[in-house]
């Protein structure tokens, strides 16, 4: 590495040398300094030309600028800045300081990209800029669970109303079916981690890394999408990028202090309708008399029914039963409170961010909490005129009570609240606290939850600015993503898992990123049209994840919890690396804004792949025509602004797969008699290779009225070939399957976004933003086709969608026989596996947001929506609740059981009860397959500025209070709680609702002051 | 400009060149597999690795042992996984996750062995005698006899594979063999095995006697019933090392292992080898979920004085009044997976006696049985008397262990005792993620 280190410094000498060439002759010579108009702060790098010539400078750290001409004073200079006005000022001393003013409107928004930033108006890519600011008090554990909505093409399901649980996001589809389909997160240049290194079971769920980010700590975020935004990134962009600067100060800033106090509550607005005791026992009989008549050999009457009199040996009649409500005891009001607070300012050359939050959320199911106490400080310095070096350090413990609120029976809160009968006493004849069906009694669950997780984040970046010339950048980063994460359970003895005498388990995972990054950048603008960039670099990066995990069982009593108490234990170690070097090249130019285009090429080597396959090459070229530049328009008045883009562009993936998934490997652990056994754990691939993806982008933006309407539409085309998966071998090999690029997927889809500012006048302000997307998913190629999910609800195959639901389609009930008809596919008169068909997917036909915000004098009201249409949601737990009674004692049963057929005649669509998985209450059947469409009403803010004059007395520069609803309102046919609801943090099974506590509706209350 | 783009190559290729150095990285918990068995010590962990596969719970752990069990008329299903159901009504679907599971997990152990089978013999090592390197070939097939048995008896006709996999591409798109070829390999490699193997006792291990065992079983599948006299004989008569434990209990009970009921038994040690089959019997209070249970028929049987005898050590009450299964207890899963013990080779000689007609022969073997159980002798006089209380007696005799649906499958009985007549049935359906996967294979009929 020092070489390449030592090779980039000679490459700047030479360049240096190529460039520091002419002088002009000299007639007068100015110097001069540049600030911003309100805030009197200097601004850096900006350009100053002398109107009509190429002769210019460019604004040092301090502001400072010296400009040697031909020309005799006074002579007009152009000052242009990203984010500022451009401004023509006339110069008539040699001695001038010049002050320009902060460009409000959309077109001039400063937008950050791959390893710089640029104005809106000159984007070529397409990219969506947040302001975390308006989401940030939704509860949500994490920023990007807040961003529902917000972001057009991006899809985000909560899946889970436990806070700091892992999200779904998809940028523009999903490409891959092994690889990950999540976006790329860089926070402050550090590519962080975001797959959890939760290793403990709570059914399926996992937590999220991104929640040990304070979204108060962030400035902006941007979401990369295309090929071009996403090409610097190009190994890791093909699930687009999210780009998060958090804050930082500004230099010649006085100390600003803020403060942010919140506190609200949560709770579940709709729970499950269960049957009651009674009714419960009539379905259990009515189940047995009906299978006794279908199978005489059962023998199972009447007579012999299990709800009988007790004095005939039953369990009494089913009059007699009494009823148990456990959800209540289950579900609580949450609350949840967040406290920020930073300090930030600067002197001439430092600037400084010091921030400090905490933040605590209980799950509206007990015993889960989750709480993140983050530490923040950004720090720059100017070494002198063009040397700048900063860093950036994110500190943050997360800290969570975790309980399994998924799949399985051991530990399970929803199991043992929800799918335990209701007609079933907590106690058992003694008194004493007993599990019933399968599952721990929930008063013991509740009681003796044990199990918890601390998540210690360090990310941080150290970079040095370099400027080697006035248009020469060169900039080295080194950054650091460092995570412990330290689980331990304690199961006593009081519950299965800890029976008979407690387990305790202990699993500390370190996964520690290093990332090493050098650019170099060049800009020049030859006459007054021509600009053109240039910006090389390298990245190496390695992430190394480690794990040690002990257990211990056997305890002399409850009092003990540690692993060293424990009669017996067990230890393992497991130990993971993975390498990539990259080197990415980008050239730009503009001409006289009016026509932009760039060429981007990266090139990424990784240690995952085949010995001659480890490089990949990742191209991609843009263009934009800024029509309204253009003479013909430049009367239209109405139009501020029209541009087209175009891009295309191949981009890779390897994120996902195993570090070694190119390998044949032996694995050490088959022991056997206590003694070490060796055995095939992988077949090798050494071909193995890239995922590629390659993307269209063509965009329309367009902006009318003075900037007041602006529309941004994209629509795509994405490829993807080499796709990685673990592809399904024969079970004859020996093996399950093997790591190979056999797949090719497609994401079709369009984008709109519309943002308006409805009025403005006065003190009154009404803005709207509206954006939907549609995505079209297929799965062009794939050899073989996958199954996931319970019961394989889930089918992966060529020609459908990426997550199609398999299931035996239901045409209705028979009103004669009660019986349900399913769609024989190959009309043999059966209904076998052969008859499963694909009906509908996770994904929707279209989603979206729609944000309203008011303003008026110092009150502002802000109304978000999110919706989307179309897509299938499994309700997984009617599958289980709706048995009909053929589950008897082991599973609860739904009230919309209550309407079974009973005779012949019944007009329902709950069929006659019958035995399980035989004819009605067929696994996989297609009656528990939900429109998961909704409309919620995501955020509803209501905010009072208390004017200035009066905040200043107590010393605030301002003081806002407000309150603010999450969840406020939901349209859905879905008759689950919740239709983002997903079991598993699995990609390749979503949609699928089993014991998945629901986002809650929460309210709270605020303070921010300033200081 | 010239110098500079030599620089730009220089640098590049020194990147280069040093970027392979960074991008080679090995893993630490496993090795490559070009060189796997090579010595005698790499040579006696990859056969530990065929017992670990035997040892998996989709084998001889829980999946394919439940198979055998559950399909007969002893359990009840009290759980959510409706596919168990599906055991119990004798209507397996393709997309059953047990079989799916258990076919995978056979293979698995095929392969295994296959790789010990192919690559010893050629290991050069002073230190792997030649008694050392028959033994562990012979162990190798040991395991895939036994495994072919297995897919034979459940599956009928399935892909031979011989070959260890070292491509992807290799031992897929292979047909199914017949019934009977399957068992001819069955037969093959348990006639290999033997003379390679010593004739010692060890209870966790294949020997020579555990060939012969195996053969009394294969034998009285294939009706050959002189056979499997012969063979059931052959352990029987080593009087010293295998012999009825009694009471009945002795053999499971207490934390026992490894006791002389015991012909094969397979170990797990509870912390890195776990057989997490209880989990699936005890009830929530002993950590388990009780998934399936004895049915009331089977609780009547064991109970009763005169059938079960002691061996209603099999079930237990939990607190809630409900029976269990009480033969995987251990905690930590401990409990060893019963394979071949001597109670079962002792009513193979019975059944393979009345066969032949000699009653009293077969009648005093299956006195022994009933002898150790505490129950009174039978007196069954003919034939088929003595036929039906052979099968009864294996009944309540291996209640869960997976006998009784291969022994009434076998005997073609299933019309009378199972209300089975559909003899599609008898053979499970080919996974459907195998046939999915491999064009090749032919599913079964009717399914």
């Amino acid at each position: 590495m020092k070489k390449i280190l030592s090779l980039w410094g000679l490459l700047l000498f030479t360049s240096w040398l190529a460039s520091a060439q002419t002088t002009p002759t000299i007639n007068a010579t100015v110097s001069g300094k540049l600030i911003d108009q309100k805030t009197r702060e200097a601004l850096v790098g900006a350009s100053v030309v002398i109107k009509g010539t190429t002769n210019g400078s460019t604004s040092d750290a301090d502001g400072k600028f010296t400009l040697r001409t031909g020309q005799k004073l006074p002579f007009t200079v152009v000052v242009s800045y990203i984010g500022y006005l451009t401004k023509e000022l006339i110069v008539n001393s040699d001695k001038v300081v010049l002050e320009i003013a902060p460009d409000t409107k959309q077109l001039s928004e400063v937008v950050v990209v791959g390893y710089g930033t640029l104005e809106r108006k000159d984007l070529i890519g397409s990219i969506s800029k947040i302001d975390p600011a308006e989401s940030k008090t939704i509860q949500a554990g994490s920023f990007d669970a807040q961003l529902q909505g917000k972001v057009s093409g991006v899809q985000i399901s909560s899946n889970t109303g436990v806070p700091g649980e892992a999200v779904n996001i998809r940028v523009r589809g999903a490409t891959s079916i092994n690889a990950d389909n999540d976006p790329l997160y860089v926070v402050d240049g550090v590519f962080i981690n975001n797959n959890s290194l939760q290793t403990i079971g709570t059914g399926g769920k996992a937590t999220s890394p991104i929640a040990d980010l304070n979204p108060n700590d962030i400035e902006s975020i941007e979401v990369l999408k295309d090929a071009e935004a996403t090409a610097l990134y190009g190994s890791r962009g093909a699930n687009g990028v999210i780009l998060i600067t958090t804050k930082r100060g500004s230099f010649e800033q006085k100390p600003k202090i803020s403060l942010n106090a919140s506190y609200g509550q949560a709770k579940a607005t709709k729970l499950w309708e269960l049957t009651t005791g009674p009714e419960h026992a009539q379905l259990v009989n009515e189940w047995w008399i009906n299978t006794g008549k279908d199978t005489p050999s059962l023998n199972r009457t009447f007579a012999n029914r299990p709800f009988r009199p007790v004095t005939e040996g039953g369990r009494g009649l089913p009059e007699e039963q009494q009823t148990y409500d456990r959800l209540s005891e289950l579900f609580r009001t949450a609350s949840l409170s967040n406290y920020d607070l930073s300090l930030s300012g600067g002197t001439k050359s430092t600037k400084y961010y010091i921030g400090g939050g905490l933040n605590t959320q209980e799950a509206i199911i007990k015993p889960i909490t989750f709480q993140r106490a983050s530490f923040k400080v950004n720090l720059d310095q100017k070494v002198n005129d063009n040397v700048q070096v900063g860093v950036s350090n994110t500190f943050t413990r997360t800290y969570r009570n975790q309980a399994r609120a998924g799949d399985g029976p051991a530990g399970g809160l929803l199991q043992a609240a929800l799918h335990t009968p209701t007609y079933l006493s907590p106690v058992n004849e003694q008194g004493v606290l007993v599990g019933r069906a399968g599952f721990d009694n929930l008063t013991l669950l509740l009681d003796n939850y044990n199990v918890n997780s601390a998540s210690l984040r360090y990310i941080g970046n150290l970079y040095a600015d370099v400027q080697l010339l006035p248009n020469l950048k060169f900039r080295s980063s080194w950054g650091v993503d460092y995570n412990n994460y330290n689980e331990s359970e304690y199961w006593n003895n009081l519950l299965i898992s800890g029976s008979p005498n407690g387990l305790a388990t202990s699993s500390i995972s370190q996964f520690t990123t290093w990332l090493n990054e050098q650019t170099l950048t060049f800009r020049q603008k030859i006459g007054v049209k021509h600009s053109f960039g240039v910006l090389v670099g390298n990245t190496l990066q390695s992430d190394l994840l480690t794990r040690t995990y002990a257990e211990g069982r056997g305890f002399a009593n409850n009092q003990f919890t540690q692993i060293s108490s424990a009669a017996t234990t067990a230890a393992s170690q497991s130990w993971s690396k993975s390498n990539l070097a990259s080197f990415f090249a980008k050239i730009d130019y503009n001409f006289g804004g009016k026509y932009l285009i760039d060429f981007s090429a990266r090139a990424d080597g990784s240690s995952r792949f085949g010995n001659n396959r480890k490089w990949g090459f990742f191209p991609s070229a843009g263009v934009a025509w800024r029509i309204k530049q253009e003479a013909f328009l430049q009367d239209v008045r109405v139009l501020s602004d029209l541009k087209l883009r175009a891009s295309v562009g191949v981009i890779g993936n390897q994120n996902g797969i195993g570090n070694f998934a190119s390998q044949g490997l032996w694995t050490g652990g088959s022991g056997y008699q206590s003694s070490a056994g060796t055995a095939p754990q992988q077949l090798g691939n050494a071909d193995l290779q890239w995922e590629r993806t390659r993307q269209f982008n063509v965009g329309l933006d367009a902006s009318f009225l003075d900037q007041r309407l602006n529309v941004e539409f994209n629509v795509y085309n994405k490829y993807t070939t080499n796709g990685l998966l673990q592809l399904a071998l024969p079970a004859t090999s020996g093996f399950s399957n093997y790591w190979s690029n056999a797949a090719e997927i497609t994401n079709k889809g369009f984008e709109l976004g519309i943002s308006s500012v409805n009025i403005r006048k006065g003190d009154l302000q009404w803005t709207t933003s509206f954006n939907i997307a549609r995505n079209i998913n297929n799965i062009e190629k794939l050899p073989n086709p996958l199954r996931y999910g319970s019961r394989d609800l889930i089918l992966q195959q060529q020609g459908t969608p990426l997550y199609s639901f398999w299931v035996y389609k239901e045409l209705g009930v028979d009103p004669q026989t009660g019986n349900v008809i399913y769609d024989d596919v190959n009309k043999d008169g059966q209904i076998t596996v052969a008859d499963r068909q694909i009906v509908g997917s996770i994904w929707p036909k279209f989603f979206g947001g729609l944000t309203n915000n008011f303003s008026y004098k110092g009150f502002d009201i802000g109304l978000f929506f999110s919706f989307q249409y179309g897509n299938k949601i499994y309700n997984h737990n009617r599958f289980f609740g709706e048995g009909g009674g053929a589950r008897d004692a082991a599973r609860i049963i739904f009230a919309k059981n209550n309407q079974r057929w009973q005779k012949p005649g019944d007009i329902t669509d709950v069929p006659r009860p019958d035995g399980i998985n035989v004819n009605n209450y067929r696994d996989g059947g297609s009656r528990w397959l939900e429109d998961g469409s909704f409309v919620r009403l995501r955020s509803l803010n209501v905010g009072y500025s208390i004017p200035k004059s009066v905040s200043r007395k107590i010393g605030a520069d301002q003081l806002r209070v407000y309150a603010s609803g999450t969840n406020l309102w939901l349209l859905t046919k879905y008759t689950g709680l919740d239709p983002e609801s997903s079991a598993s943090s699995d990609q390749n099974q979503q949609g699928i609702d089993l014991g998945t506590p629901p986002q809650p509706l929460g309210v709270q209350i605020g303070i921010n002051v300033t200081f | 400009m010239k110098f500079k783009h030599h620089i730009l190559w220089v640098s590049l290729a020194l990147a280069s060149s040093s970027c392979e150095k960074f991008l080679d990285v090995q893993p630490k918990e496993f090795i490559s597999d070009a060189a796997t068995i090579v010595d005698r010590s790499s040579a006696e962990t990859a056969v530990r690795g065929v017992y670990s596969a035997l040892a998996d719970g989709s084998y001889y752990g829980t999946s394919f042992q439940s198979i055998g069990y559950l399909s007969g008329d002893n359990i009840v299903w009290t759980g959510s996984q409706s596919q168990v159901q599906e055991f119990i009504n004798k209507k397996v679907n393709a997309d059953n996750s047990t079989i799916s599971s258990a076919w995978i997990s056979i293979y698995r152990t095929i392969n295994r062995a296959n790789n010990v089978i192919d690559k010893v013999p050629a290991v050069k090592d002073a230190q792997l005698t030649d008694a050392l390197r028959n033994q562990y070939i012979g162990e190798a097939y040991f395991a895939r006899a036994l495994a072919y048995f297995d897919l034979a008896r459940t599956w009928g006709g399935v892909p031979l594979i011989t070959k260890p996999t070292i491509n992807p591409t290799d031992n897929s798109g292979i047909k199914r063999s017949s019934v009977a070829e399957t068992y001819a390999q069955v037969l093959k490699d348990l006639e290999t095995a033997e003379p390679l193997l010593p004739a010692t006792t060890d209870r966790y291990r294949a020997t020579r006697k555990t060939v012969w065992a195996l053969r009394a079983r294969y034998h009285l599948y294939q009706k050959e019933w002189v056979k499997a006299e012969e063979y059931a004989d052959k352990v029987i008569s080593d009087a010293t090392n295998y012999k009825l434990t009694k009471p009945f209990s002795a053999f499971f009970a207490n934390d026992a292992r490894g006791t002389t009921e015991s012909i094969f038994e397979i170990f797990y040690n509870g912390t890195t080898e776990v057989n997490s089959h209880r989990g699936q019997w005890q009830p929530q209070t002993n950590g388990g979920t009780r998934q399936w249970a004895p049915n009331d028929a089977l609780v009547a049987l064991l109970n009763n004085p005169a059938v079960g005898g002691t061996r209603s050590a099999l079930v237990a009450k939990d607190n809630q009044n409900r029976w269990y299964g009480n033969l995987y207890y251990r905690n930590p899963a401990s409990d060893p997976s019963y394979v071949l013990r001597i109670a079962e080779i002792i009513l193979i000689r019975a059944e393979a006696r009345a066969q032949q007609d000699k009653l009293t022969l077969g009648l005093a073997d299956l006195n022994l049985i009933r002898d150790r159980a505490g129950i009174a002798a039978s007196t069954a006089a003919t034939k088929n008397d003595l036929l039906l209380a052979i099968e009864n007696e294996r009944r309540v005799e291996f209640a869960l262990e997976p006998h009784r649906w291969y022994d009434i499958v076998r005997t073609g009985r299933a019309p009378a005792v199972f209300s089975l007549s559909e003899a599609n049935r008898y053979v499970l359906p080919i996974p459907v993620q195998q046939l999915l996967s491999d064009k090749a294979l032919e599913q079964n009929p009717g399914y």
